[in-house]
C-alpha cells in the first residue's frame, strides 16, 4: 500500500516495493540548463586543491566541446543561449524571465528536450570553472483537512500527486576542477537528504539524514566524450514531474559507471554497475559469537552477508526536428543478481540456505520536445522480472515455492509531458502499473493500478498564476473484500472480484513564481486546496478507525513551497 | 526501422507486457456450486491433517514461523496440502480432515494458534494458511481426485479474547494476587483464566465480592487479540463468563465453564448465537463445497444446540444442492454412553417435550426441530479400550467384544434425517458410521514410548524396539481399516512418527521427505486398496468370530481376535479378518483344539489377500476355520471366488 495511513501530517508511507531512502528524495530533475550556467552557480569558490590548475575565468558549456555532461549535467539550452557565458553567481536575479530555467534555478526541461550539442557554437568555450558549488532541492508545507486534523497524502496508488507530499530537503555540495594537464574535469558530489517531520512541527530535536550522493565523476578521461564515475550515486534518467518518479530508470547503488557521448552530442551510451545491501534479514544476518582466542565477551559475526549486484546499460539518441525540437529514443536494461547465502535458523548452530536470485529489466522511452517553453512528452515502457520486480532496494517477499523471486513481474507504462504557450501551461501524466509477486496465487501485494493526472497552469502575470490539478487514480489488489453483515442477517459472501478502489481529485493552486513564469519555474510558493472523493473500494483499503476508511470526501488545504537550485547535477543515466 | 515497424515493436512490447502480467481475477467465484460428492461415507478413508504441520506450499504466508518450537507456527498451509495431493492419493486416503480454517488469535502466552482452535473471526480465513482462493483451490483439486474434505470447527468456545476485570483496575493481571486476609494464596490464576464460579466470575475488592466481574476485550492487533466476529460475539452476553472449568463431571462446568487455557465459553443457549454459528460455519461450505464437519468439544455444548445446529446446517445445504453432508463430533472422553449420546437421533433417546419445545423457540424458518443430532462421533472409547489397552498394552481381545456389544445400546440406531446416507439414499445408522482412529493430535502417537505409555513402567521398563512397535502399529491399522465404521489416519502415522503428548505429537511431516517407500506408508496403501476393493470391508455387517479373555503365554488364542463382514450394503461380499495382537507368540482363533466357527459355507476356500503368497484356508464341513498367525500379524480372508 503506498498511500499514507498514519496520522502524521504530510506523511507518506513508503511503497513497500521501494522502501527505504530511495523513496525519500522526491524531486524532479529536468534537464535543460547548460553546464556553463552550472559553473556559474551559487557559491562558486576558488580552488583549494594544491595540485590543480588554476580555474579559467571563462567557463564554457561542456556540450559545446563535445564532452559528456558533467555528472548528468543538463543538456544545453536552445541555440543562442548555449554560448552565453554564465552569469556570475548568485544568478537568482530574475534577469531571464522568459525562461523557466533562468539563472540557476532548476532546469526546465528533461534531457529529452536538449537540442543537439552539434548546434552549439563551433568555437571552443572556456573550460569549466573550478571551485565549490552548493545546491539544494526542497519542499515544505503545512496543511489541514478542514476537520482540525493534519492534511495528509491521500493517494492509494504508488505514485500520485506531489502537492501533498511530505517535506523533504537535499543539500548538494560539489567540488569541480578542470585539470589543464589532461583536459579532464572532475566533480565530487556530496548530497545529504532528510525528510519530515520537522522540528518546528513536532518539537523533536532529531533529524535522520541520509548520504545520498558521494561520488566523483571525471569527464573527458582517456578520450574526449568518455566519462567515468565511482561512488554512491542516485542514477536516473528522465522523470515524470507530476507523479514524482522516474518511470524508466532509478537506481541507488554504490559502484561506478562509464558513459560515452558521441561527437554529435545527441547520442550516448551509459553503463553502470553497483552494489547495495538493504538492511533486512534477506541480505544480512549478524549473530553474536564468542570472540576468538579465548577472549571474554561477545562479538558480532555476519553469517549472511550477501549483496545485490545491479548493472545497467542505457543508450540514448536524439533526432533533431526543426530548429529547437527533437525526438528522443532510449533503450534500457538492468540485470540484478543476488548470490545464495546461509542463514542461521532459530535453532542455534543449524543453518538453512537461501537460494540465489536473479532479475532483469527491459525498457524503452520515446519522447519529443519543442525546445521552447519546456514543452515535451515522454512515453516510458518498463518491464521487470524476478528480483528486479521488487525494485533495486526491494527485499523480495511472497516468494515462489523454490524460495526465489522467479515469477515476480512488474510492468509500468507511463506517459508524461508538459506544454506551454503564452499564458497557458498544461502538465499531464498517466501510468499503468501491474505488479505480481513471486507467489503464484493472488494476494494483497499483487497490484494493478494507474492514474490520469493533469495540472493546467494559467499564468496571470510573470510572477504568478493559478493552477488546477485533476486526477483519477484506481487500484486493484489481489484480495477479496468482506462486506459486513447487518445484525441478525447472514454473513454475505466476499466480493467476487479482487478489491478495487478509486479516487477522484480536483485541486486549486494559486502560486507565486519569483523566478518568472513557467510550469517548471522554481521556487514556487503555493496555496493549495485539494478535494478528493474516495469510493467504497478505496475506503476499504484503509484499516478500521482510519478516517480514510470512513470519509468519502477529503479536503487538503495548506501552503507549500518547492525550490531547486543547482540541485540536479547528480543524474548519470 | 521505419515508423510502422517501430510502432509495431512498441505495441508488441505493451501487449506482451500486459499479457505477461495477466488479468487480476480469481479462479473461482466466492460462492461455489454445491454438490454432493460422497456416495457412502463408509467407503471413505479419512486422513487428519494439521495444516501448519503438513506441507509449506507458500512462503508468502510464513508469518513469524518458528519451526523448532513445537508450540509455534511452522509454516504449513493449504497450498502445501494441494501440492501433496499425489502423496495422499497414493497413500489411498479418500477424505481429508483439515484443521480449522478460521482466523485465530495468533499467539497467546508464548504459544501460537497453529492448530486453529483459538478462533477470533469466524468469517475470515487464517492468513497463516492462505486466503479463500487457496482454500477453494485445495478443495477443488481434492475433488478432482475424488478426495473429499472435512472441516474442523469449534462452536463451544472462542480464543482467549477477553479478561475478567476481577479487581477492577482495568488491566489483565497475571497472577491475580487477591487480598485474602491471613493467607498469601493466589486463588485465581489470572484474570484471563480465573477459576469457575457458578454465579459467574465475581469481581472482588479488599472488602469482598462486588458482583459480576466486567469483561474487557483485549485489543492487540499484533497478536490478533481483537474483538471477535461475527459481531454478535462482541457482546459479553454471548459468553457464559463463569471462568475455567476444573471439574468436568460437574454438568454446569462442563457446559458453561471456559475451556482450560482461557478459551471463552460461548453461550450457545442463546438463539441469536445458535443462528450465528449456523450461518458462520455453513458459509464456509458455501464458499468451498467442503463435504463435512468434524466438530470439536461436543460434550461441552448442550444437546439443544446440536439439534439446532446440525438440522439447520443440513437444511440450508440441502436447499443449495448438497446432501450427505457428514457431521461427526469429538468428545475427548472414554465414557461410551456419553460419547454415544450425541448420535441418538429420532426416537433413540428423544429429549423431553419441554426441552424440545424450548429449542424450537429459536427456530425462525418454520421448520421445527426434531431430536436429531450428529451423524457420528469420534470413537474415543475405542481408542482407550481397544487401541491402547488391546493393541498397545496387549490386553484381552474380549475388551473389543465388550465395547462393541455396548455400542448397540450406547450409540444411536436411527440415522439423522437428511444426514449421511448410503448409495440408495437410505440413512445410515450412527452405529455403523463411527469414526475410528488409533491416535490424533490430542493423544500420544501409537508408536510413542514415553512415560505413561507402553511399556507401563516408564522407569524400569525397556521400550520395545521400533520394529516390534511398528508390527503392533500395522496390526492396529489392520483392525482400523477392516472394522465397522470409517477409518481415520492421523498424518505422520504413515511415516512412523512417534511423538508423545501435545505438542510432541504434532510433528512437521516435511521432515520425512514424504517418503513413500517406508513400510508403514506401503502398509496403509495396501490396507486402503483392500478396503476399497472388497465392499464387505467397508459396508458389510460385522460378526465377531473370536474374542478371548486369555493373554497367557500358553493360551493358543491369547490376544487373538477375529470377525467376519458380509451382508448389509455389501451384498454377498464376504471377508474374515483375523488378528494376532500378541507380540511374542503365534496365535489362532481356537481354544481346546476347537477352531472358530465362521459364516462361510462349508467347503469355501478362503484366500489371504493381505499377505502376498499367503496360504488358502478351507471351511470345514462343520463350518469351522483353522488359521494360525505369527506374532503381531493378521490376515484378511476372502472367498477365492471373490478374489
Amino acid at each position: 500500500m503506498q498511500s499514507s495511513r498514519g496520522a502524521a501530517p504530510w506523511c507518506t508511507v513508503p511503497d513497500v516495493r521501494r522502501s527505504g531512502p530511495e523513496f525519500g528524495p522526491r524531486r524532479s530533475r529536468i534537464h535543460g540548463v547548460p553546464l556553463a550556467l552550472l559553473a556559474a552557480a551559487l557559491c562558486a569558490s576558488p580552488s583549494l586543491a594544491a595540485a590543480q590548475t588554476e580555474p579559467t575565468a571563462e567557463p564554457k558549456p561542456p556540450a559545446s566541446e563535445g564532452a559528456p555532461p558533467l555528472a548528468d549535467a543538463p543538456p544545453a539550452p536552445p541555440p543562442g543561449e548555449a554560448s552565453k557565458p554564465a552569469d556570475p553567481p548568485p544568478a537568482n536575479d530574475g534577469q531571464a524571465p522568459k525562461r523557466p530555467d533562468a539563472g540557476d534555478v532548476k532546469p526546465a526541461a528533461p534531457k529529452a528536450e536538449a537540442p543537439p550539442a552539434a548546434e552549439a557554437p563551433k568555437a571552443d568555450p572556456p573550460p569549466p570553472e573550478s571551485g565549490f558549488f552548493l545546491g539544494t532541492y526542497g519542499r515544505v508545507g503545512a496543511a489541514t483537512d478542514f476537520r482540525k486534523r493534519a492534511g495528509r497524502d491521500a493517494d492509494i496508488v504508488a505514485r500520485g500527486s506531489r502537492l501533498d507530499e511530505s517535506p523533504y530537503v537535499e543539500i548538494d555540495v560539489q567540488r569541480q576542477d578542470y585539470w589543464k594537464a589532461t583536459g579532464t574535469t572532475t566533480r565530487a558530489v556530496i548530497t545529504l537528504g532528510t525528510s519530515a517531520p520537522l522540528f518546528h512541527y513536532n518539537a523533536d530535536f532529531n533529524v535522520r539524514m541520509a548520504v545520498r550522493n558521494l561520488f566523483l565523476q571525471a569527464n573527458n578521461v582517456v578520450t574526449k566524450g568518455l566519462s567515468a564515475w565511482v561512488g554512491s550515486r542516485m542514477y536516473r534518467g528522465d522523470d515524470s514531474y507530476l507523479l514524482d518518479f522516474w518511470p524508466l530508470d532509478n537506481l541507488n547503488t554504490v559502484g561506478g559507471g562509464l558513459r560515452y557521448d558521441f561527437a554529435n552530442g545527441r547520442t550516448f551510451v551509459a553503463w553502470h554497475a553497483g552494489l547495495n545491501q538493504p538492511n533486512t534479514g534477506f541480505f544480512r544476518q549478524t549473530v553474536a559469537r564468542t570472540p576468538a582466542l579465548n577472549q571474554v565477551g561477545a562479538t558480532n559475526v555476519n553469517i549472511l552477508d550477501r549483496q545485490k549486484f545491479i548493472t545497467s546499460l542505457k543508450a540514448s539518441h536524439i533526432v533533431n526536428v526543426g530548429q529547437t525540437g527533437g525526438v528522443k529514443a532510449v533503450v534500457y536494461g538492468e540485470l540484478h543478481d543476488i548470490p545464495s547465502g546461509q542463514r542461521e535458523t532459530e535453532v542455534k548452530g543449524t543453518y538453512d540456505t537461501l537460494p540465489a536470485d536473479f532479475g532483469y529489466v527491459i525498457g524503452a522511452q520515446v519522447g519529443a520536445f519543442t525546445g521552447r517553453d519546456a514543452s515535451h512528452v515522454n512515453l516510458f515502457l518498463r518491464y521487470a522480472g524476478g528480483a528486479a520486480a521488487y525494485g533495486e532496494f526491494g527485499t523480495p517477499f511472497q516468494l515462489a515455492p523454490d524460495r526465489t523471486s522467479a515469477g515476480a513481474r512488474e510492468l509500468w507504462i507511463t506517459l508524461s509531458g508538459n506544454w506551454e504557450t503564452g499564458p497557458l501551461g498544461l502538465m499531464a501524466a498517466a501510468y499503468f502499473r501491474s505488479f505480481r509477486d513471486a507467489s503464484p496465487a493472488l494476494d494483497f501485494n499483487d497490484v494493478d493500478e494507474g492514474i490520469l493526472m493533469a495540472r493546467p497552469h494559467f499564468f496571470l502575470t510573470e510572477w504568478g498564476g493559478i493552477a488546477t490539478e485533476l486526477s483519477y487514480q484506481a487500484q486493484q489488489r489481489g484480495v477479496r473484500s468482506q462486506p459486513q453483515a447487518e445484525p441478525g442477517q447472514p454473513i454475505p459472501a466476499p466480493s467476487a472480484d479482487p478489491v478495487m478502489g478509486g479516487l477522484f481529485r480536483i485541486g486549486l493552486v494559486p502560486f507565486l513564481n519569483p523566478a518568472g513564469k513557467g510550469s517548471y519555474s522554481r521556487p514556487q510558493l503555493r496555496l493549495i486546496y485539494l478535494l478528493t472523493h474516495r469510493d467504497e473500494g478505496a475506503r476499504s483499503m484503509y484499516p478500521k478507525d482510519d478516517v480514510f476508511s470512513i470519509r468519502q470526501w477529503e479536503h487538503f488545504f495548506g501552503v507549500g513551497v518547492e525550490w531547486w537550485f543547482n540541485a540536479q547535477t547528480t543524474y548519470g543515466g | 526501422m521505419n515508423r510502422a515497424r517501430s510502432s509495431a515493436v512498441v505495441l508488441g512490447l505493451v501487449v506482451s507486457g500486459i499479457t505477461q502480467t495477466g488479468c487480476m481475477e480469481f479462479e473461482d467465484p466466492p460462492e461455489v456450486e454445491l454438490k454432493t460428492n460422497v456416495v457412502d461415507w463408509r467407503e471413505e478413508i479419512i486422513y487428519q491433517i494439521l495444516i501448519d504441520r503438513f506441507a509449506d506450499g507458500d512462503w508468502g504466508n510464513n508469518f513469524s514461523i518458528y519451526p523448532s518450537a513445537p508450540g509455534k507456527w511452522h509454516g504449513g498451509d493449504w497450498k502445501g496440502v494441494e501440492q501433496r495431493l499425489d502423496y495422499l492419493d497414493e497413500l489411498g486416503v479418500t477424505t481429508l480432515w483439515i484443521s480449522p480454517v478460521v482466523k485465530n488469535v495468533y499467539t497467546d502466552a508464548g504459544f501460537d494458534a497453529y492448530h486453529g482452535y483459538w478462533a477470533q473471526d469466524l468469517t475470515q480465513p487464517a492468513p497463516q494458511f492462505g486466503d479463500l482462493a487457496a482454500l477453494q483451490s485445495l478443495v477443488k483439486a481434492a475433488h478432482a481426485r475424488n478426495i473429499k474434505v472435512i472441516l474442523d470447527i469449534v462452536t463451544n468456545h472462542m480464543g482467549q479474547l477477553f479478561f475478567y476485570d476481577i479487581n477492577g483496575n482495568g488491566q489483565a493481571d497475571d497472577p491475580l494476587n487477591q487480598s485474602v486476609p491471613g493467607t498469601p494464596d493466589v486463588f485465581k490464576e489470572n484474570e484471563y483464566d480465573p477459576t469457575y464460579d457458578v454465579r459467574g466470575v465475581q469481581a472482588e475488592t479488599s472488602l469482598g465480592e462486588s458482583g459480576l466481574a466486567p469483561v474487557i476485550f483485549a485489543h492487540d492487533p499484533a497478536s490478533n487479540h481483537m474483538p471477535p466476529f461475527p459481531e454478535i460475539l462482541q457482546n459479553p452476553l454471548a459468553y457464559n463468563r463463569k471462568g475455567r472449568t476444573y471439574n468436568f463431571d460437574d454438568p454446569d462446568q462442563l457446559l458453561r465453564g471456559d475451556f482450560p487455557g482461557g478459551l471463552k465459553d460461548v453461550n450457545t443457549e442463546l438463539c441469536p448465537i445458535r443462528d450465528a454459528m449456523v450461518d458462520a460455519y455453513t458459509r464456509w461450505i458455501e464458499l468451498t463445497d467442503i463435504d463435512g464437519f468434524r466438530i470439536d468439544t461436543v460434550k461441552h455444548v448442550e444437546n439443544g444446540f446440536w439439534r439446532h445446529f446440525t438440522q439447520k446446517v443440513r437444511q440450508r445445504l440441502a436447499a443449495k444442492g448438497k446432501t450427505n453432508f457428514f457431521m461427526f463430533g469429538e468428545a475427548f472422553d472414554g465414557r461410551d454412553q456419553l460419547v454415544g449420546s450425541f448420535t441418538k437421533n429420532g426416537n433413540d433417546a428423544p429429549p423431553p417435550a419441554d426441552e424440545l419445545a424450548k429449542d424450537n423457540q429459536c427456530v425462525t424458518d418454520g421448520v421445527p426441530l426434531t431430536a436429531d443430532m450428529l451423524d457420528s462421533v469420534f470413537y474415543f472409547p475405542q481408542q482407550f479400550q481397544v487401541i491402547r489397552d488391546v493393541f498397545r498394552y496387549r490386553g484381552p481381545t474380549s475388551n473389543i467384544q465388550k465395547l462393541w456389544t455396548e455400542r448397540t445400546v450406547n450409540y444411536g440406531v436411527t440415522p439423522a434425517q437428511g444426514g449421511a446416507v448410503n448409495a440408495a439414499g437410505q440413512g445410515i445408522s450412527p452405529q455403523k458410521l463411527l469414526v475410528n482412529f488409533l491416535d490424533n493430535h490430542d493423544v500420544p502417537r501409537f508408536l510413542f514410548t514415553g512415560a505413561g505409555m507402553y511399556p507401563e513402567d516408564p522407569i524400569f521398563g525397556t521400550p520395545l524396539a521400533l520394529e516390534t512397535r511398528r508390527k503392533m502399529l500395522h496390526n492396529a491399522l489392520l483392525f482400523l481399516f477392516t472394522e465397522e465404521g470409517i477409518p481415520c489416519v492421523y498424518y505422520g502415522t504413515e511415516q512412523d512418527f512417534q511423538g508423545g503428548n501435545d505438542p510432541g505429537n504434532r510433528e512437521d511431516l516435511w521432515t520425512s521427505g514424504y517418503d513413500r517407500a517406508v513400510p508403514t506408508f506401503q502398509w496403509i496403501r495396501r490396507l486402503s486398496e483392500l478396503r476399497r476393493k472388497y465392499p464387505a470391508l467397508n459396508k458389510g455387517d460385522l460378526q465377531i468370530l473370536w474374542a478371548s479373555d486369555r493373554t497367557g503365554p500358553n493360551d493358543s488364542d491369547a490376544n487373538v481376535f477375529a470377525f467376519e463382514r458380509t451382508g448389509g450394503d455389501a451384498g454377498d461380499s464376504y471377508a474374515i479378518v483375523v488378528i494376532n495382537a500378541n507380540i511374542e507368540k503365534e496365535g489362532a482363533p481356537e481354544f481346546g483344539g476347537q477352531p472358530m466357527q465362521v459364516g462361510a459355507a462349508p467347503g469355501t476356500v478362503l484366500v489371504d489377500v493381505l499377505n502376498d503368497g499367503g496360504p488358502t484356508y478351507t471351511v470345514t464341513n462343520d463350518g469351522r476355520l483353522s488359521v494360525k498367525l505369527p506374532p503381531s500379524s493378521g490376515a484378511v480372508l476372502v472367498p477365492e471366488s471373490q478374489r
